[in-house]
């Protein structure tokens, strides 16, 4: 029996930024789908439609020509659509079968019959008995999907389904996968990885800012022409003036490690690089690849070794953020909500959170509120923040205003290096522009920038020296004037 | 029609009328178990709350039971507003009162102006020695500090239950659960011939005012302050965390130690089994209640001071028991954290036109 799905005219908006655009897309049993993209392109939302989780503003969507109104997870459930989530959705104390039965109303004993049938089927040995919390994760993403197969889908939805899973795990997962296809299960596997869309299916939608780019069958598509959609053609190149770079080194990364004990974040691989006075250093890479990790090294938030960095002749790898400021380091985080800034504090409250000893903005244990205040002014004035009044909660202000007034912050002491995580993400063009100029400046006054962004025309026009990071590995480094987006494309997307 | 709108910002108003609304809701729905159990709803709640307090003595009785409360809230409100959940004061208050009655029995019999201050200085010690343990489990060990500090609570009741019947007990009680009485010079002074108030109150309010300027005027403050909001930011701001969580412990463990001193020091002059009645835990409610504000704990401390009293005055006129105290304490928590709901969501009513 021929499953057909079939997305009609989508559109969801969230405040300041419309998540899908119009989307309709079709896809029919047999065939293994990828949906792709870079993160914040919508395939996240469009899936979250498709099982209900999230109601669209506008569209419909059709499952076998009969209009389906999805308006909860169990909606989807009832509809044969199944959906396998990144991050796994199980009770660690209960015992695998426990987890099964969960939210299902047959009876215990045929469930077990189904259960062990399904298991015979597709080759998956997981003992039902012992809690969930005993399993590695592959096997855990396996109890899900038996979660998915015992409601009998016809849809099964994969969102970035190997993004916990180790290489061999990862193939035995395309094998089920191309299994279940050929039972009939239309497969939809939504993922920013091009080398797994290569491997393993037969069409591919490319999204990119909320729209739909383009549908394609894989055997018309290479790793770089997927790249080039994915990340969008870039046609301009307005680059800054080309630096006279100096030899003189600012800060050295040798052999820099990290690893996390979440599962959820990239360990950091042999991270060598350096940047000299007046360069700045691009890293590219599509998130979820190490960037966080590695700003949050860089920044001290993560203690490394001693030597592993070196900055201004000093090893300052086992020193903390605020000590790191000492030294003429400044950082701007990629959440300016959550982390560089406090939005239910004041605006110049925010502004001491860049507390620096020569400010003087705290003496002896006392806050000295007229030096933060008149600091506040100066950055409101200089950086173009388009408030006079340093009281306001920073919440009122724009994303734009916002990130002004944090790099305005972290610039105000003159530092020699400025740290900054994707600085425009969110903003619209105008404050893009001035954060750009911004960043031109810093480099003009032979200040150094290392700019981690998941941007590629921002990378192209700001950096000196590009390097991609993938899988928490650095690529080699190149210069600015030999890169093309393509090429960085094909380096994100994990080929050599 | 009702419907729930979400608010853009909390509004501040609110936020200081949450509290008022719950204690509200608490007079009527305890006038409503009042009525269902067969008394008459506004003599009772008068029984409850105005005959305890209406003659001198009463209020003399009501600071009495707000000092303990006001000075552990403050304690604890420099924990909870940096995001750490200490919830073992009345262990605090135990172990200090513990080490500062050791302190003062170990000058039973002698005289002298210097030994109240070592005995309270005795107590605040031994408050913080035990807030340490939690603290520092959590910052080095990782444990979770509510288990830990709840559990604790237990352990110096035991301690405490163990050194009044056996090796602190007083050699001429009768084996009674009690110590030898402190000597004069260890007791702290009355303020008034007759009533039971005593110079505890002093130390509380010293802890008010002391709180307010570390909250709003120092680094430590703003330092609470960005934790509370964010562990996040207050980790890229570079703050030292776990100085920090030590710090809060101490300070917060000093205050319910303080506390502790207070109560044994003051009119009943001597250890024995029961030295609180779990003032440690009906302080995190005075808390929140003056929403970790230094000005509205000492209103939430008196308000929660009145359950104290009205339980005893309605058992002995209405035969009711005292736990009922613990009933108005527990219901004004509820009614606190559902009322909270209208910090964040706003009802509006909707006209039905036909």
């Amino acid at each position: 029996m021929n499953t057909n799905l079939k997305i009609s005219n989508v559109t969801k908006i969230y405040p300041g930024c419309v998540a899908n655009d119009n989307v309709s897309l079709e896809f029919n049993s047999g065939k293994i789908y990828a949906l792709l993209g870079e993160n914040g392109a919508g395939k996240s939302t469009l899936v979250k439609i498709l099982s209900g989780v999230i109601i669209p503003d506008e569209g419909e969507i059709y499952l076998n020509k009969n209009n389906l109104k999805l308006n909860s997870p169990l909606d989807a459930k009832k509809n044969d659509i199944g959906m396998v989530f990144q991050h796994f959705n199980l009770f660690e104390t209960l015992s695998v079968f426990e987890n099964l039965i969960i939210d299902s109303d047959e009876k215990r004993e045929s469930l077990r019959e189904k259960i062990d049938s399904i298991m015979k089927k597709y080759n998956f040995s997981i003992d039902l008995d012992i809690p969930v919390l005993n399993l590695s994760a592959g096997q855990k993403q396996k109890v899900e999907i038996i979660r998915c197969l015992i409601r009998n889908p016809k849809v099964l939805i994969m969102d970035e389904p190997t993004s916990v899973l180790t290489e061999q795990e990862t193939s035995e997962l395309f094998l089920s996968l191309k299994k279940f296809s050929e039972e009939g299960i239309l497969i939809i596997y939504i993922t920013h990885k091009l080398k797994e869309v290569m491997q393993l299916c037969d069409e591919v939608a490319v999204m990119r800012r909320g729209k739909l780019v383009s549908v394609s069958e894989i055997k018309n598509e290479n790793i770089e022409s997927l790249a080039n959609k994915m990340v969008g053609q870039n046609l301009k190149t307005i680059k800054k003036k080309k630096a006279k770079t100096s030899s003189d080194q600012l800060i050295k990364i040798t052999n820099l490690n990290f690893t996390s004990d979440d599962p959820f974040e990239t360990n950091l691989m042999d991270i060598n690089f350096s940047v000299n006075r007046g360069e700045c250093f691009g890293i590219a890479g599509i998130s979820g690849n190490g960037q966080s990790e590695l700003f949050q090294v860089l920044s001290g938030e993560i203690i490394s070794e001693k030597e592993a960095i070196e900055f201004n002749n000093n090893y300052i790898g086992d020193l903390n953020p605020q000590e790191r400021r000492e030294y003429l380091m400044a950082f701007s985080p990629e959440d300016r909500l959550e982390q560089a800034a406090i939005p239910q504090m004041k605006i110049f409250e925010n502004v001491a959170l860049n507390n620096f000893k020569s400010s003087n903005f705290f003496n002896n244990g006392l806050i000295n509120e007229n030096k933060i205040k008149e600091h506040s002014k100066k950055i409101i004035s200089d950086f173009n923040v388009n408030t006079d009044n340093i009281e306001l909660k920073s919440q009122f202000l724009s994303g734009g205003n916002l990130q002004k007034l944090i790099i305005g912050r972290e610039l105000i002491t003159s530092p020699d290096l400025l740290i900054c995580f994707n600085p425009t993400w969110g903003l619209d063009v105008g404050a893009i522009n001035y954060i750009h100029e911004t960043l031109i400046k810093i480099n003009e006054q032979n200040k150094s920038i290392i700019l981690i962004s998941t941007d590629t025309d921002e990378l192209l026009k700001l950096s000196d020296k590009i390097s991609v990071i993938h899988k928490g590995k650095l690529s080699k480094i190149m210069n600015a004037e030999e890169v093309t987006s393509e090429k960085l494309g094909i380096l994100m997307g994990g080929a050599n | 029609m009702i419907k729930i709108v979400k608010r853009d910002q909390p509004s501040r108003a609110i936020f200081f009328f949450t509290p008022v609304l719950a204690i509200f809701l608490t007079l009527v729905s305890g006038g409503l178990i009042f009525f269902i159990l067969g008394f008459k709803p506004f003599e009772a709640l008068k029984f409850f709350f105005i005959i305890p307090i209406a003659d001198k003595y009463g209020f003399s009785e009501l600071l009495l039971k707000a000092t303990p409360l006001c000075l552990i809230a403050i304690g604890l409100s420099f924990c909870f507003k940096s995001n750490n959940w200490n919830i073992g004061a009345e262990g605090q208050l135990t172990f200090g009162a513990i080490v500062s009655g050791g302190v003062a029995l170990l000058f039973y019999e002698q005289e002298g102006f210097y030994i109240l201050p070592i005995v309270i200085l005795a107590g605040a010690i031994g408050g913080m020695l035990y807030a340490s343990i939690p603290a520092i489990l959590k910052t080095y060990f990782n444990t979770n500090e509510i288990l830990v500090s709840l559990m604790l609570v237990y352990v110096s009741k035991l301690i405490l239950d163990y050194l009044v019947v056996g090796p602190w007990s007083n050699p001429e009680g009768f084996n009674f659960p009690e110590t030898r009485q402190f000597s004069d010079s260890a007791k702290l002074p009355l303020l008034f011939e007759g009533l039971r108030i005593h110079a505890g109150i002093f130390l509380a309010l010293a802890a008010v005012i002391v709180s307010w300027f570390v909250f709003y005027k120092t680094y430590l403050g703003f330092q609470m302050k960005v934790s509370g909001f964010s562990l996040k930011t207050a980790k890229y701001a570079g703050y030292k965390g776990k100085k920090m969580i030590i710090l809060v412990f101490l300070i917060s463990g000093a205050c319910a130690g303080l506390a502790g001193v207070g109560e044994i020091t003051g009119p009943i002059g001597q250890l024995h089994r029961e030295i609180s009645p779990d003032y440690g835990f009906t302080a995190i409610i005075v808390a929140f209640l003056g929403r970790l504000h230094p000005v509205g704990i000492i209103f939430a401390s008196l308000v929660v001071a009145i359950t104290y009293l009205g339980a005893e005055t309605a058992q002995i006129f209405m035969q009711i028991p005292k736990y009922t105290g613990q009933v108005f304490q527990g219901m004004i928590l509820f009614f606190l954290l559902a009322s909270d709901y209208l910090l964040f969501f706003k009802i509006k009513f909707i006209g039905s036109k036909k």
